[in-house]
């Protein structure tokens, strides 16, 4: 069997682990909030709800790095906290097949959580079918790089949930408020930087560009993948007795 | 202390003790032994292998190589046993040392898993698949060309295909267990490592998976369990290695050992109808190496337990006491391990 064959195994596992009923419940009231905030302003607002601030702060800011960051860290994080990637670890495969299958499918099913919830608001709010398109790239292309790092950081501590939630609401929450230049290492704004070269806002935004957006997105993807698959491939279980 | 180490080959009998000068099967481990001679396509060799975790040093200056048969990894718990386990999977680098599986390095060589199954212990099974789909992903990931057969072939060999196609977070402990067990063997491993097999099983699950290890070590598989377990350790293992704080305590045939264990100095305490007349009938016996009055009752130590207990209840008839008790008082299995390395 060729190693798409393996990846697809250790995928499909993967997949029914992290869809298990409470966490498919769980990320699905997540996405929910802003399509019931979009509800919301379109049942009881004035109608000039601005779509795309909306947007930015329910889906790009909130539902996309906390869903990313829950898949990211449990798709092989769990199973090496817990001990059942011991199945997987004593395999003859090559350790970037592990990894590269969990990335992937982390990537996945945040992108679907996310890109759901994204266009399901956006039509509530009555954005433009060129926007939210840009959106849904924005999206997945986001789902794969936090995903990627969470994946990454999930092999190297296991306290990886922690070090998501700094980095998603310290680094790219309050730091990047206080000191600009932390933006050039800010998913969220390679997220933001990808949406708006897609489909331009009315006003300019301070942010990354496309090409920094794109750079940041690429060095992540290429470096979570390869520091996960060596982190892993020098993974040494917890100690017995 | 002359070391030299044999690995028999596939078919062979199962190891017996080390074939050198020491005591009857047994080896003290603190003087330095001689890198094991290389093992065959199915040994496990360590050589000189530590590994500690911080200041703690969890296992300490191991060498020992293994061909086909079992072998019992016996020690209290904390021993050491299962950082020895995973140190021979692969999935733990020594601190120092050596650890071969089949002649390759086993720490970072994902290809020792071809020939290698590993049984954990505490780790889990994922509840959400069922015995069948665990055995098959086995299967998968070890690329067998036909995965299906390959995990009905496992799950028959572990007795569990009533119950195959029931996702493992409804089994019982025990089944769980086997359920482990086929993920462990559905690629056919000529070595085999299992961490504490029997726990969770019944009576009945425990004689099966004894037969079954039997039958596959007389194939000319290597098998290496460990237990804290003396029983099971014997009912199941040709040789032993007996570990005790980290340190090989003793290696070698079962029985031998077992003789140690049993020819140990002991104590024992006796409650009879008149303790005192019997302590005077037992001293002058020569396996009486001393003799206690006091409110627990008559206690004896002895250096030769088979010898005592044949004097006992002649001593006590001839003298016409009674007997109402008798108590091994240091029997624990830490008692015997700390016996074992203190020789």
């Amino acid at each position: 069997m060729s190693a798409v064959s393996v990846i697809w195994t250790i995928a499909q596992a993967t997949f029914r682990a992290l869809l298990g009923r409470r966490r498919t419940i769980l990320m699905g009231l997540l996405a929910l909030v802003p399509v019931l905030v979009a509800l919301l302003s379109r049942v009881a607002g004035d109608g000039v709800a601005d779509d795309r601030a909306i947007l930015d702060l329910l889906i790009i800011r909130t539902v996309l790095p906390l869903t990313a960051l829950v898949f990211g860290t449990t798709a092989l994080g769990s199973e090496l906290d817990d001990g059942t990637g011991v199945a997987l670890l004593t395999k003859p495969i090559p350790r970037w097949h592990i990894v590269l299958a969990k990335i992937v499918v982390a990537g996945i099913v945040t992108a679907v959580f996310t890109a759901v919830s994204a266009v399901v608001t956006g039509i509530l709010l009555g954005t433009a079918g060129e926007t939210l398109v840009a959106y849904v790239v924005g999206v997945i292309v986001g789902a794969f790089a936090y995903a990627t790092a969470f994946v990454a950081v999930s092999v190297i501590t296991t306290r990886a949930l922690v070090v998501g939630l700094v980095y998603t609401l310290l680094w790219e929450g309050w730091l990047a408020g206080i000191l600009p230049g932390t933006k050039s290492l800010s998913l969220r704004e390679a997220t933001l930087g990808v949406i708006d070269a897609v489909s331009p806002p009315a006003v300019v935004r301070d942010g990354l560009d496309l090409q920094g957006s794109l750079t940041l997105i690429v060095v992540v993807l290429v470096a979570g993948s390869v520091l996960g698959a060596m982190r892993l491939a020098r993974y040494q279980v917890k100690g017995g007795d | 202390m002359n070391e030299t180490h044999e690995t028999r080959q596939p078919g062979a009998a199962p190891m017996a003790s080390p074939p050198d000068t020491a005591a009857p099967g047994l080896l003290a481990p603190p003087a330095p032994p001689a890198p094991p001679a290389a093992p065959g396509a199915f040994g496990i060799q360590l050589d000189h292998a530590s590994r500690w975790y911080g200041n703690v040093v969890a296992v300490n200056d191991i060498s020992f190589s293994l061909g086909p048969g079992v072998t019992g990894l016996l020690g209290p718990n904390g021993a050491g046993k299962t950082t020895i386990l995973h140190m021979t999977a692969g999935l733990l680098a020594p601190s120092t040392g050596r650890v071969t599986i089949a002649g390759e390095i086993a720490w970072r060589n994902p290809s020792i898993y071809r020939r290698l199954g590993l049984v954990p212990e505490r780790e889990a099974v994922p509840g959400h698949l069922t015995g069948r789909q665990y055995a098959e992903f086995n299967a998968r990931l070890h690329r067998l060309p036909d995965p299906r057969a390959a995990a009905a072939r496992a799950l028959a060999t572990v007795d569990l295909e009533a119950a195959a196609d029931r996702t493992i977070g409804t089994y019982s402990k025990g089944m769980q267990q086997r359920a482990k067990i086929a993920g462990g063997l559905v690629h056919d491993p000529p070595i085999l490592l299992l961490d504490e097999p029997f726990n969770g099983m019944d009576p009945r699950q425990r004689l099966h998976m004894i037969d079954l290890l039997r039958a596959m070590a007389s194939e000319g598989r290597t098998i290496l369990f460990s237990s804290h377990i003396l029983e099971e350790v014997e009912r199941l293992a040709d040789s032993i290695l007996v570990i005790y704080a980290g340190r090989l305590a003793a290696w070698g045939d079962f029985r031998q050992i077992r003789r140690l264990m049993t020819d140990r100095p002991r104590t024992i305490a006796i409650h009879s109808a008149d303790d005192r007349k019997l302590a005077t009938v037992l001293m002058p016996d020569e396996s009486v190496a001393g003799v206690e009055l006091g409110p627990a009752g008559l206690i004896v130590r002895t250096g030769d337990g088979e010898r005592f207990a044949r004097l006992l209840p002649k001593a006590a008839r001839a003298a016409g006491v009674t007997i109402h008790e008798v108590l091994p008082i240091d029997e624990s299995l830490e008692r015997v391990f700390a016996y074992l390395v203190s020789r």
